[in-house]
């Protein structure tokens, strides 16, 4: 299934979003709990802010030193066995996908959650070519049945509610209805469990990549990342560029935040940490790794003024506290990536052209910097990108024709007496032309304006 | 930090995620805890490399060859994290990292001088050459996919028990 990018409805979809009672609920319910489970991780863990300075420090470094860390991957991941390959765009990483498992007959494909997977629209290219693409994420695996996409980062089929997926399950499963999620979870679980040993390949992605061994690192709480990436003879793992750290060593700082900015988890149930494939000796391992790192602008948008979104560690936790997606949910940002750190980078990958309501989808309230674990300063970056969108001229052209007009009237005294004394004259008028939706949302003019008030 | 206060952070953590903790002062104590936790007919995969899996092994009549086919996977692993309750099970050695993976529970033996403090110590130690695999297991194998509900087993173990030797 192709998902075509619907950014540019942002107002459309948020008001359909609002009239969705049980999308509300869920959303709400989701955001809550979320939000007081990492507030309760976080509680006992000294020097909370010294460890999110180290994270931050690390990040910088990496994306000061980009092309170095990705070279050095390259290297490292090579030398321990595996072939890794440089996308410069989505179109590319789907072809370099599709050869590598149509060279070797794979048919039947499993996959772990990843969203550059996503941003790529890899599942559709694959299928298109007559191959079986399953997600096996439990989330993932919901909204591949329904034919949507994931609404949250983290937990993909947030926006459905357990009866919604009973549902589906009796549907598309032919299992008995239920409600419970336990019950769900092993249905699933046995469905998925013949997939997972019968399958040609597994495509997972990567929280991160350790430049000075080669390693991947995955974390994951079902245990489908580790089925995938061990279990089938080949393993394809697709990742974008900014994902390195400097060192294995470096990733304590990072396994203490994520999981808990992210589910409010001390630690995810699994880390793993791959490098290379099996080699002689092993009884682990996929037979082959391929490696997949992906541009698609990333390297654009790091020699740009925005550059610092890719410090971002894709833990969701912005999302969480921010008061738009808590309303309208992840779908209404019409891409792949919701909330504010996901405006932030659809608007850089797919261009202002196709995205530009989605800079305006922020009340700059900044409670996304408040729990960023990697201190990106988002708040920032939004103001720059509604710079830019006023700088491209992709505001409403009233919009602009007012500013214009209230420009040149600030840059002359007398103008701007002159509009003075005109809208209090004329105030009558509007608020009698123009009703409530007008009047009621602006203040009167002031008899004496204030100016001439002052000393 | 001593051993013994190693030791019983690791447990006290582990137990936090949900996995059964055991302890025992030395190798004559483990049957009698296996016994506890696995059914002896149970069809148990168990590599019987180590000393602490060979004395382990000879408790099942049921052992089965390939961990795929098995109910319980009995076997000693790497190593354990204190910081954070957490297991490494490593590759290293020709060890089947996922024999811990496919089978419904999972019953890990750790050696009590394998517990590492934190995981910057854990790392500093294999960072420089680490084998194809490292694996940290914390807890049985969970979801919160639907409504954010906690459901334990969705692709891993349902089961985690731990015993520390």
């Amino acid at each position: 299934m192709s998902h075509e990018q619907t950014s540019l409805a942002f107002r459309e979809n948020s008001v359909r979003a609002l009239e969705d009672s049980a999308l509300r609920a869920a959303m709400k319910q989701a955001t809550d709990t979320f939000g007081a489970k990492r507030t309760d991780a976080f509680a006992p863990v000294a020097d909370l802010e010294a460890l999110r300075d180290r994270a931050s420090a690390i990040r910088d470094d990496v994306l000061a030193n980009l092309s170095m860390y990705v070279d050095r991957f390259v290297a490292s991941a090579t030398r321990a066995g595996a072939t890794v390959h440089v996308a410069g765009d989505a179109a590319a990483a789907r072809e370099i996908i599709r050869k590598i498992l149509a060279d070797r007959g794979a048919r039947r494909i499993v996959k772990g959650k990843s969203m550059v997977s996503e941003e790529v629209d890899l599942n559709s290219h694959l299928e298109a070519a007559g191959m079986e693409v399953v997600e096996t994420d439990l989330g993932e695996y919901i909204i591949q049945m329904e034919g949507e996409t994931p609404s949250h980062i983290i937990v993909p089929a947030i926006h459905k509610n357990r009866r919604q997926v009973g549902k589906l399950f009796a549907d598309r499963l032919g299992v008995p209805y239920s409600d419970d999620p336990q019950v769900l979870t092993k249905i699933a679980r046995k469905a998925l469990r013949e997939k997972f040993l019968s399958a040609d390949a597994g495509i997972s992605g990567a929280n991160f990549a350790a430049a000075d061994t080669g390693s991947l690192v995955l974390l994951t709480n079902e245990g489908n990342g580790r089925m995938v990436t061990t279990v089938p003879k080949l393993h394809v793992a697709i990742l974008s560029i900014e994902k390195m750290l400097p060192s294995l060593a470096d990733l304590p700082a990072f396994l203490r935040l994520l999981p808990r900015s992210a589910t409010g988890q001390t630690i995810t149930s699994y880390v793993s940490v791959i490098t290379g494939p099996r080699k002689a000796g092993d009884a682990t391992g996929a037979k082959e790794l391929h490696i997949v790192l992906l541009d698609n602008g990333r390297t654009r948008i790091l020699a740009g003024e925005s550059r610092d979104i890719l410090k971002c560690i894709r833990c969701g936790a912005c999302m969480n506290v921010c008061p738009v997606y808590r309303t309208v949910g992840g779908h209404a940002y019409g891409w792949t990536y919701p909330g504010p750190m996901g405006l932030i980078l659809t608007t850089l990958l797919t261009g202002m052209a196709k995205s530009h309501p989605l800079v305006d989808a922020s009340t700059l309230c900044g409670g996304c910097v408040d729990v960023c674990p990697v201190r990106v300063p988002l708040v920032d970056l939004i103001l720059g990108l509604r710079q830019r969108k006023v700088r491209d001229r992709f505001n409403d052209p009233r919009e602009r024709r007012g500013m214009e007009a209230f420009g040149k009237a600030v840059a002359s005294p007398a103008l701007f007496a002159l509009g003075q004394r005109l809208a209090v004259a004329f105030w009558p008028l509007v608020r009698a032309l123009g009703g409530k939706d007008v009047a009621g949302r602006m203040p009167a003019p002031a008899k004496i304006p204030l100016r001439r008030r002052l000393p | 930090m001593s051993a013994a206060d190693r030791g019983r952070l690791f447990l006290e953590n582990a137990a936090k995620a949900a996995a059964g903790t055991h302890s025992v002062s030395g190798t004559g104590d483990l049957p009698a805890v296996l016994g506890q936790v696995v059914a002896i007919d149970s069809p148990v995969y168990c590599p019987g490399v180590t000393e602490l899996e060979k004395e382990a092994a000879t408790l099942f009549p049921n052992r089965v060859s390939g961990y795929a086919s098995a109910a319980v996977t009995v076997e000693e692993v790497f190593g354990a994290i204190a910081e954070t309750g957490t297991l490494v099970c490593s590759s290293e050695g020709s060890r089947a990292v996922q024999a811990g993976l496919l089978p419904a529970h999972h019953v890990a033996i750790v050696r009590r001088d394998r517990i590492f403090d934190t995981l910057d110590d854990f790392f500093a130690a294999v960072a420089a050459a680490p084998p194809t695999n490292i694996t940290l297991v914390t807890g049985p194998s969970r979801t919160a996919d639907i409504e954010l509900t906690l459901a334990i087993g969705v692709h891993g173990p349902e089961r985690l028990d731990i015993i520390l030797v």
